[in-house]
């Protein structure tokens, strides 16, 4: 009995022992850092970080809201160039924009809304953040340039597709800053501007190639210049498009071969949104801007189609009609044959890799990049201003230089234009931009912009004074509380 | 036979005191045990020669042998029975019946950290019997609690080794891990798929607030406790159960052969605007292929159980193992689980127990595709399985767009994925009685598991659209390290007509998940052997990882007291500290409970009255809380995601960013309970009936609400606190058991739960929260939450009619003829979202089961129904298309084709317009009734079966979901999902039902 009660007060020790120990260590024991996630107190210390910070924007940019369907729908589909694509039950939806049906609670409006001011933010990060890192001060400079120049480029995608958007310059930090009232449209463009003013008088030139891709000077320059032909800033037009013709960028020779991966940051190519298929990683080969336009069932989804009044707008036979236009049944340059039992007429070849790329589990086309900014356009937009301000003799020169790249060297085709009459010189820049610039998400707020949209788009249901902007995501509106103002006619 | 096992068992348990009872006028005493209210045998009741150790225990026909001297006194003892003495007085055959303790109300149930009196419970506990589960031949003891338990709503997922969904009274989270805590003999657990259900003894799931409040921590899902067999004093008892049987699908939805298909997708394309040409030239192609009887299949089950148990006077025993082999009703589908269970006790001195309990158990899946039967429903049957040459039929060769454009055949073919699970768990424990009254005990339980996915695809080339260029192996593995230490010191005193039990504890645990994800191109398959991630494209190999690691610490205390059997008084607090709060000021949270009852039948004013066997009223209030929760949700992270990685000159680049915005606090998410419940027993308590009313509130629920998208987050919603939840409802359940003169015994219960759940407070406020699956209902929202309403009720238009004719459609932009006609609530003159009502409730109103066994000499039968009523259901299928997916017989056979002919359903256009968007056509009653069980078995006569060596033998014939009764027009209503998400069937796995041929051995 002696030995039991022994036994027992030993136990007992150890077991109130045991209760102690656990008691006594409990603030460490609790202590549990977040496992494998970086608490953001650590970031933006240093250099590696703020590259880090300025790499997200660039690779945000392929994301599916600002290259795929959300782009498509808001930036492509009401125009007269596309059609919806696909078998006709597929994502209807795209109706709603071709038709001018659409109505504020739909939800791609919300998203296309969000996937620019996702871009904002992640500019924004690296314009609060970075300035405060100690680190070598050429380079800082160049990274906030990046940043502006994505943030201007993100903002004019906005006031284009809203019109009266909020203007955010900073991260949201305190309550207030969360909830903020729309800016007009003009101070919109202002900021922009100033954004594009203070990068292009950063950013290189060119770079090595281990960068190659970044924003340049040419390309904040070249973005501003477009920026104020939206706004008929007709000499700021003329000035910039001038000094980018200065900066060393010429067309690629061979129109159709340089919207192919080999030829992508070509001396043609201003800006570009930069993508790959890489096979250790199929999350980060995640650009879907050629997979929804591929050939349906061979190599993608088969939206967005080139319609029919695309097909009949070329010249006869300009070369750029096939390199623009897949058709249904044809062989491509690279060797492909386009079945015939695809469910449309035509694809987009500009969004066109060779179906020997395709690799499974993985976006057909992930590689492609899209071309935001090409040398050709800023021809266009320089031959544009100098004839509203004009100079029609200088209008033509870089008029004629695009045709000519296209012309390919044959000679019997697409002839030069030599008109000096101020409107019938303006149709044909215009008309050079319908088929230069074809399928490359530029049409539709053309024309909107060349005030001509009602002729245009109105047999398709368009209409003035409503559709020169979408309508302001509802969800928005309900989430500011009303303090978000709808736009006319919504 | 017996005599060997008892040898073996006696060294299996390392007993190593020998027995010496020699007594010169020993004689045997045989007899038999029985229920003294329904005579039937009682198994396991212990038999001590009082004044020694000496003991034995019934068998399964409830007969022992016993050696003791003539003039010994035997003492019998059974839990849920009174205790009896009886003297031998030179008899060798002492036949006895045990008077069931409910009349004394003895009955025990197993509570938190102990087990109770049923009378001195003052919170809501129901208690099912192992044998109750076992009978279910349920391959997962959840899915055997369905119907079982009054407001205990389980949901099946029908894939092998799939771990039902269990609901208790109702959804009272949003973001927070919906399940409930399981304790194992003392250990925690999310999931118990890997008990065998025969291993089981007992489940008692605490349901309202007061009795769960003591694992406060983790309880606001409920807690559901587990207790598994274990040995008991006497020889070894040898367990065989095996069944085998098939399983086959039930309610297969009819869907339309290739003429109709192709005539519906005809007309759909005759009504594009332009119309589109004819997509068949010809519709009359016959039934074509019919998908569901290619891929799905009667499939064998087979499940072996054996068991050993028993003990000696200072330990017992169990031993079991089992065997589950399951074919999926998907081909190439199979599942195989092995488990072994050993717990073993030992009386080291007299005060002092230790033991312990082990589990392995591992399983190995041939899974099938995950998104099958959705495949399945949108095939095409215009399209062969394979082409003349043998090559598989191709959809795009038919030109059937995106959606429709996969061969089932071919997906089955080429999918490669197995998974396997290894787990080891359990505790061991050591249990001090001293100072008379207290209790001393301490148990440290582990639980440590790997799985492991791997999946491979081939290169191969089925179509333009089902093809591999490299060969891709995949390895998924996820380990989870888990402890649990528990400290209880008991004081249980009993003194004249007071009763008095204090519990004092402190526990810590500790969870880790780690889990690793690899992949590489190009991994050749010449063998299982080749399956490495080595043999892969060195550039191509990927791996990733993830973690998460939580830890608890806890503090506790309960006191239960009863005065003379009337008046009863339960408190108890709990005090948790949570590492997923660290940071904040709010690391710890209290959890206290207090309940009352009144045992009215134990008056003395009701000493005559004759109409109440029993009568009790309880009372009871309960704070619990859920850990459940994001883990660091205040800590802002680096988003360091490979949608981050930039590209230049094609070279990858590490991206990385902040891009979403966290709340400044948090606090605990708790939630707060009130039951009141009426207990009543008559006619000696052959009808019993207990009644609750509760009223469950979760204050300051974590979840995230929408926030603008110009704040540029990534996913533009903020988690915090806020939204308040409450569940209110009703249980009722009785149960009838009685036994003729005849020898018919049975028993009939029934039980029936009403719950109301409502969303009571966001601070989202009148702005609602849209859920319910983008890519689920065709890129629409389909569910909607706010105050005042159940979470995540259906939300869409209200169906009016159908336009007859584009005339009539004109006003309405976007729409035409066929197209379904939306109320235009606003009556704006524009149909969109605006217009949106109210289309259902996916959170049942009612669960319902009856259950019942019957028992005639050898023959038993148990019939169990169960059901949900005032449910609706999203039947997503229909209208989820991107092409040319198939449709329902049904919807074909009443399809609007023209003007007069539908007003109801649309036209075959039902990707036009707004004809997918969520509507009132799509939301349909999910109430259903059905035979979950039925079992029919025979037990040989036991002269028969001792002559075969066998204490028992027992064969049965068992159906389970033999017939299930529903309106809705899917596969099945039983749907589940999480909350704002529930009840939208896209992907469903069919209803099947299985027929078993089983038998029951007893050495």
């Amino acid at each position: 009995m002696k030995k039991n009660i022994n036994i027992q007060s030993c136990v007992i020790a150890a077991a109130l022992g045991a209760m102690l120990f656990t008691a006594s260590c409990k603030k460490e024991f609790l202590n549990v850092p977040p496992q494998g996630q970086q608490p953001s107190a650590t970031f933006w210390q240093n250099q590696d970080d703020a590259l880090k910070g300025v790499n997200a924007i660039y690779a945000n940019l392929r994301s599916w809201n600002n290259v795929a369907f959300n782009a498509i729908a808001i930036e492509s589909t009401g125009s007269d160039e596309a059609d919806k694509g696909s078998t006709p039950t597929d994502a209807t939806f795209f109706n709603l924009y071709d038709q001018f049906t659409v109505t504020a609670t739909h939800g791609t409006l919300q998203d296309f809304w969000t996937g620019q001011y996702q871009n904002i933010n992640l500019c924004n990060q690296v314009l609060d953040n970075v300035p405060n890192i100690n680190m070598d001060a050429a380079l800082k400079a160049r990274y906030l340039a990046e940043a502006k120049f994505i943030r201007a480029y993100s903002y004019f995608r906005l006031v284009r597709a809203y019109g009266r958007v909020p203007l955010r310059l900073t991260v949201p930090k305190e309550n207030t800053e969360f909830n903020i009232p729309q800016a007009e449209k003009a101070a919109v463009y202002a900021q922009i501007e100033k954004d594009l003013t203070e990068s292009a008088a950063v950013l290189p030139q060119s770079y090595g190639s281990a960068d190659l891709g970044r924003a340049t000077k040419g390309a904040a320059l070249g973005m501003k210049a477009k920026v104020a032909m939206y706004q008929n800033k007709w000499a700021d037009v003329l000035a910039l498009t001038n000094q980018v013709m200065g900066l060393g960028y010429d067309l690629f020779p061979d129109f159709e071969k340089g919207f192919r991966t080999q030829n992508e940051n070509n001396i043609e190519s201003l800006f570009e949104v930069q993508a790959e298929l890489l096979q250790s990683n199929a999350d980060a080969s995640n650009s879907q801007y050629s997979q929804v336009q591929g050939v349906a069932g061979v190599m993608g989804w088969g939206f967005n189609t080139p319609s029919e009044a695309l097909a009949n707008a070329f010249e006869p036979g300009d070369p750029r009609r096939d390199a623009t236009i897949l058709f249904k049944g044809e062989t491509t340059p690279q060797g492909d044959l386009v079945p015939t039992t695809v469910p449309n007429e035509r694809y987009n070849q500009k969004s066109y890799v060779p179906f020997a790329t395709r690799v499974s589990g993985f976006n057909e086309g992930a590689q492609q990049n899209f071309r935001v900014l090409r040398f050709a356009d800023v021809l266009l937009i320089n031959a544009e201003a100098a004839n509203e301000l004009g100079n029609p003799s200088q209008a033509l020169t870089s008029l004629n230089r695009v045709r000519a790249r296209a012309r390919g060297g044959n000679n019997n085709i697409l002839p030069n234009v030599t008109t000096t009459d101020k409107d019938a010189l303006r149709q044909a820049i215009w008309k050079e931009r319908q088929v230069e610039l074809a399928m490359e998400n530029d049409r539709y707020f053309d024309v909107i912009r060349q005030g001509r949209a009602a002729t245009v788009f109105g047999p398709k249901g368009w209409k003035a004074n409503k559709n020169e902007v979408w309508p302001i995501p509802q969800n928005e509106i309900d989430l500011s509380g009303g303090l978000l103002k709808q736009n006319p006619g919504y | 036979m017996k005599r060997i096992f008892t040898r073996i068992s006696v060294l299996a348990a390392f007993c190593l005191l020998t027995i010496n009872v020699a007594f010169a006028q020993n004689i045997t005493i045989k007899g038999k045990v029985i229920d003294g209210g329904d005579k039937t045998p009682l198994p396991g009741v212990t038999i001590l020669v009082k004044g020694t150790q000496t003991g034995t225990q019934t068998d399964v026909n409830g007969g022992y042998s016993i050696s003791a001297p003539a003039n010994a006194t035997l003492v019998f003892n059974f839990v849920g029975y009174t205790a009896l003495e009886q003297a031998v007085n030179n008899q060798t055959t002492l036949n006895v019946s045990l008077a069931s303790s409910t009349q004394q109300l003895e009955q025990v149930v197993v509570v938190g950290y102990g087990t109770q009196r049923k009378i001195d419970v003052t919170g809501s506990v129901a208690s099912v019997k192992g044998e109750d589960i076992s009978k279910q031949i349920s391959t997962n003891p959840v899915g055997a609690l369905q119907g079982k338990v009054a407001g205990v709503s389980i949901t099946n997922t029908g894939t092998p080794g799939g771990s039902p969904t269990i609901t208790i009274r109702g959804t009272g989270t949003i973001y927070g891990k919906t399940v409930p805590l399981y304790v194992v003999d003392g250990v925690w657990y999310d999931d118990i798929n890997f008990l065998n259900p025969s291993d089981i003894a007992n489940i008692s799931i605490l349901k309202d607030a007061s009795a769960q409040s003591i694992y406060g921590i983790r309880a606001a899902n409920g807690v559901v406790l587990v207790t598994t067999n274990k040995g008991k004093k006497g020889d070894a008892v040898i367990n065989y159960n095996g069944t085998v049987g098939f399983q086959k699908v039930t309610n297969k939805v009819e869907m339309a052969n290739a003429s109709e298909y192709a005539t519906a997708v005809n007309e759909a394309y005759a009504l594009q605007t332009p119309a589109v040409a004819p997509l068949f030239s010809n519709t009359n192609l016959g039934e074509g292929t019919n998908w569901y009887d290619v891929v799905l299949r009667d499939a064998l089950i087979t499940n072996h159980q054996l068991s050993v148990s028993g003990g000696s006077e200072k330990s017992t025993y169990n031993l079991s193992l089992g065997y589950l082999d399951q074919d999926g009703i998907v081909k190439n589908n199979n599942y195989k689980r092995y488990t072994a269970r050993l717990s073993n006790d030992f009386q080291i001195f007299k005060p002092l127990k230790i033991g312990y309990n082990v589990t392995a158990a591992s399983s190995k899946s041939k899974d099938a595709p995950s998104s099958i039967f959705r495949a399945l429903y949108a095939a095409s049957p215009v399209v062969p399985v394979f082409n003349a040459d043998g090559t598989y039929g191709d959809p795009n060769a038919f030109n059937l767009g995106n959606g429709s454009n996969m061969n089932p055949q071919a997906t089955l073919d080429f999918f490669n994925q197995q998974t396997t699970k290894y787990k080891v768990t359990g505790n061991i424990f050591a249990e001090l009685k001293f100072l008379k009254d207290f209790t001393f005990k301490t148990s440290f339980g582990g639980d440590f598991s790997q799985d492991e996915v791997r999946g491979y695809i081939p290169v191969y080339k089925a179509s333009n659209t089902q093809q591999n260029t490299n060969s891709k192996l995949d390895i998924d593995r996820v380990e989870n390290r888990n402890w649990i230490i528990e400290n209880t010191l008991t004081y249980d005193k009993k003194w004249n007509d007071h009763s008095l039990t204090v519990l004092v504890g402190q526990t810590a645990q500790r969870n880790k998940m780690y889990t690793i994800n690899a992949d590489a191109l190009n991994v050749p398959y010449s063998s299982e052997g080749d399956l490495y991630l080595a043999l892969g494209d060195a550039s191509t190999r990927n791996v990733t990882d993830l973690g998460e690691l939580s830890t608890f610490a806890s503090y506790f205390g309960r006191f239960n007291y009863s005065y003379k059997n009337r008046y009863l008084l339960n408190a108890s607090i709990r005090r948790d500290g949570a590492s997923q709060f660290y940071g904040t000021n709010n690391l710890w949270g209290n959890f206290p409970s207090i309940g009352a009852g009144w045992v009215i039948s134990n008056e003395e004013f009701m000493k005559d009255q004759k109409i109440f066997s029993n009568l009790k009223l309880r009372g009871s209030w309960g704070k619990v809380g859920n850990a459940g929760v994001p883990i660091n949700p205040t800590v802002l992270r680096v988003d360091q995601s490979p949608g981050y990685i930039a590209f230049f000159n094609g070279i990858p680049y590490t991206g990385a960013s902040i891009n979403s915005f966290v709340p400044p606090t948090l606090y605990w998410e708790r939630s707060a309970g009130t039951d009141i419940g009426l207990e009543m027993g008559f006619l000696n308590n052959r009808l019993t009936i207990e009644t609750d009313y509760y009223n469950r509130k979760t204050e300051q629920s974590i979840f995230d609400i929408p926030i603008l998208g110009n704040t540029g987050a990534e996913t533009p919603t903020l988690i915090a606190n806020q939204a308040d939840i409450q569940n209110r409802g009703f249980e009722f359940s009785a149960t009838w058991a009685d036994k003729t003169d005849g020898g018919f015994t049975y028993s009939i219960s029934g039980n029936v739960g009403m719950n109301e759940n409502k969303v009571i407070n966001v601070t989202s406020g009148a702005n609602p929260i849209y859920r319910g699956g983008a890519g689920l209902t065709s890129g629409y929202l389909s569910t909607r939450t706010v105050n005042n309403r159940p979470i995540g009720e259906f939300y869409g238009y209200q169906v009016e009619g159908v336009f007859q004719t584009d005339a009539e459609a004109a006003a309405w932009p976007g729409f035409k003829r066929g197209d379904f006609k939306y109320a235009d609530t606003n009556g704006d003159g524009v149909i969109d979202l605006r217009d949106r009502v109210v289309l259902g409730n996916p959170n049942p109103k009612f669960t319902y089961g009856v259950n019942t066994n019957f028992a005639y000499k050898n023959f038993d039968l148990t019939l169990d129904i169960q059901g949900v009523a005032d449910v609706s259901v999203y039947n997503a299928n229909l209208g989820n298309r991107f092409g040319n997916e198939n449709f329902t017989k049904d919807f074909i056979n009443n399809r609007w084709t023209g003007a007069g002919t539908s007003n109801t359903y649309s036209s075959a256009d039902l990707a036009g317009g707004l004809n997918n968007a969520p509507n009132s056509f799509y939301v349909e009653k999910g109430d259903y009734i059905r035979l979950r069980n039925i079992q029919l078995g025979y037990t040989l006569p036991s002269a028969i079966s001792s002559k075969m060596k066998m204490q028992r033998l027992r064969v049965f014939a068992n159906a389970q979901n033999a017939l299930n009764i529903f309106g809705y027009k899917g596969f099945s209503p039983e749907v589940g999902g999480a909350p704002t998400n529930a009840g939208i069937d896209t992907n469903v796995y069919p209803l099947f039902a299985t027929y078993n041929f089983g038998v029951n051995v007893t050495f």
